[in-house]
């Protein structure tokens, strides 16, 4: 019984919600305005302008400039537009029951 | 009827493409003409179609002439190669004869010229294309050893096919050693006689030469012509590397790709790239966005990356990690980004197989 009390007693595991929307960042990686729900932390957005900006600038340095780049991860598209050494960044959740809803 | 016979002229000007048609067209006997733009391009024609000419400039974006003629020469050491640049530079004209050109001409020459341009070419096309070894006429390479060898001479043979050098030696009509790609021997008289074509000129004996084949010249010839015979085909490993690279560019040269790098996850490993000359900066650029990647993936729990897509006018970027490597793929810029994706995994697939 002690068993199962303690499987019983585990917290379910938290769920993570992605972060929808789009924001602008200057060229420095401060974030200007955005469509992100106010619940992600500003240091996400944060971290993710400064990694994106990096991609945009190295490739200038390796003299191939991108107008656009996106990163596809299982969970989460992250497309952005390069805006004169700024950008403007989408984030989209891929959501699988959202999609099987669509389909039904 | 007898076919005719192929050129394959390949410029990255597509005017001088529509002009040299025109002009060999005047050709006596005839000769169906095929231009390609891209070196990528010639290869995969030259890999699908029997050519007997590849007249082909040096100066090309990605894959320039000379590369091209290095593949070539390995790939399809029976082709009669011409090149016809307008590069006026005694190294290039030097490293285009080193590659085994049957002629360097420039493009002004050539215009100047034509007539004179027009005989070589014709004379490049009659000449007899059983394979077989080039000298004043065609002969088989076992003709050559045997006339040597009844006539006891002493001599050098020195053995050019392809990419391959070879040197047997004769002293007083016997076969005392031969050397090849680091074989010495035996084995490397039995490697020089797989050989299909090439060239070979006679060299001054070299009686201090020490001596390393002892069979008698009866069993060695018999065992040369069972050699022969079994040479028909199975290919070495390197020769069947070459295919599959051939194959590898042909299907590249299919899909349109421009170049395709891998970046072993391992900085040590060098990157290797084909249609590129940025191969390091654009393994370092991938090894960085990789890293990105990877910290915003942990930071967002947003799981595995599957792949990286960027664009700007020119071309088309698609970075793809597989198998503990990351495949970058190269498009034009006008190609439908929306097919890409699987284009790029496709190749990348056929590239790691």
């Amino acid at each position: 019984m002690g068993l199962l009390k303690w499987f019983s007693s585990s917290r379910p595991a938290a769920v993570h919600k992605l972060p929808s929307g789009s924001f602008t960042v200057d060229r420095h990686g401060h974030v200007m305005t955005g469509t992100v729900a106010a619940d992600c932390p500003a240091a996400v957005l944060d971290g993710i302008a400064k990694e994106v900006l990096s991609v945009f600038r190295e490739a200038r340095a390796v003299q191939m400039p991108l107008a656009e780049v996106s990163l596809d991860f299982a969970g989460l598209k992250i497309s952005a537009r390069d805006m004169q050494g700024g950008a403007i960044i989408f984030l989209l959740p891929k959501n699988p029951l959202a999609t099987a809803e669509a389909k039904t | 009827m007898e076919a005719k016979h192929k050129i394959l002229v390949l410029d990255d000007d597509a005017d001088w493409l529509d002009m040299c048609r025109d002009f060999l067209a005047q050709l006596p006997s005839q000769p169906e003409i095929r231009t390609a733009a891209t070196g990528v391009r010639a290869l995969s024609m030259l890999d699908a179609t029997p050519f007997r000419i590849l007249i082909c400039d040096l100066k090309m974006p990605r894959m320039d002439g000379l590369q091209v003629l290095s593949i070539v020469r390995r790939r399809f050491p029976e082709l009669r190669t011409v090149v016809l640049t307008g590069l006026q530079d005694d190294q290039f004209r030097s490293r285009a004869y080193a590659l085994g050109v049957d002629l360097f001409w420039l493009k002004p020459d050539m215009q100047q010229n034509s007539k004179l341009f027009l005989d070589c070419i014709e004379s490049l096309l009659g000449q007899v294309d059983a394979g077989g070894f080039r000298d004043a006429q065609p002969k088989n390479l076992l003709d050559v050893i045997q006339m040597e060898c009844l006539a006891g001479n002493s001599s050098v043979l020195r053995i050019n096919s392809g990419a391959h050098i070879g040197k047997i030696w004769f002293q007083h009509g016997e076969l005392t050693d031969a050397a090849a790609d680091g074989a010495d021997g035996e084995a490397a008289f039995r490697r020089i006689l797989k050989w299909k074509s090439g060239t070979f000129e006679s060299l001054p004996p070299e009686p201090e030469r020490a001596r390393t084949m002892t069979k008698s010249l009866e069993s060695m010839l018999a065992e040369l012509e069972e050699t022969v015979e079994k040479a028909v085909n199975p290919g070495s490993v390197e020769e069947l590397e070459q295919q599959k690279f051939i194959g590898q560019l042909a299907e590249i040269a299919v899909a349109g790709a421009e170049f395709i790098v891998t970046v072993p996850a391992k900085k040590e490993i060098a990157a290797k790239a084909w249609g590129t000359k940025n191969t390091e900066q654009l393994a370092a650029w991938t090894r960085m966005v990789e890293k990105s990647a990877q910290r915003l993936g942990e930071t967002l729990s947003a799981g595995p990356l599957t792949h990286v897509a960027g664009h700007n006018l020119e071309r088309h970027l698609l970075l793809l990690p597989q198998n503990g490597k990351t495949f970058v793929v190269g498009w034009p810029g006008e190609s439908a980004s929306t097919e890409l994706f699987e284009q790029s995994k496709k190749l990348t697939l056929s590239w790691d197989s």
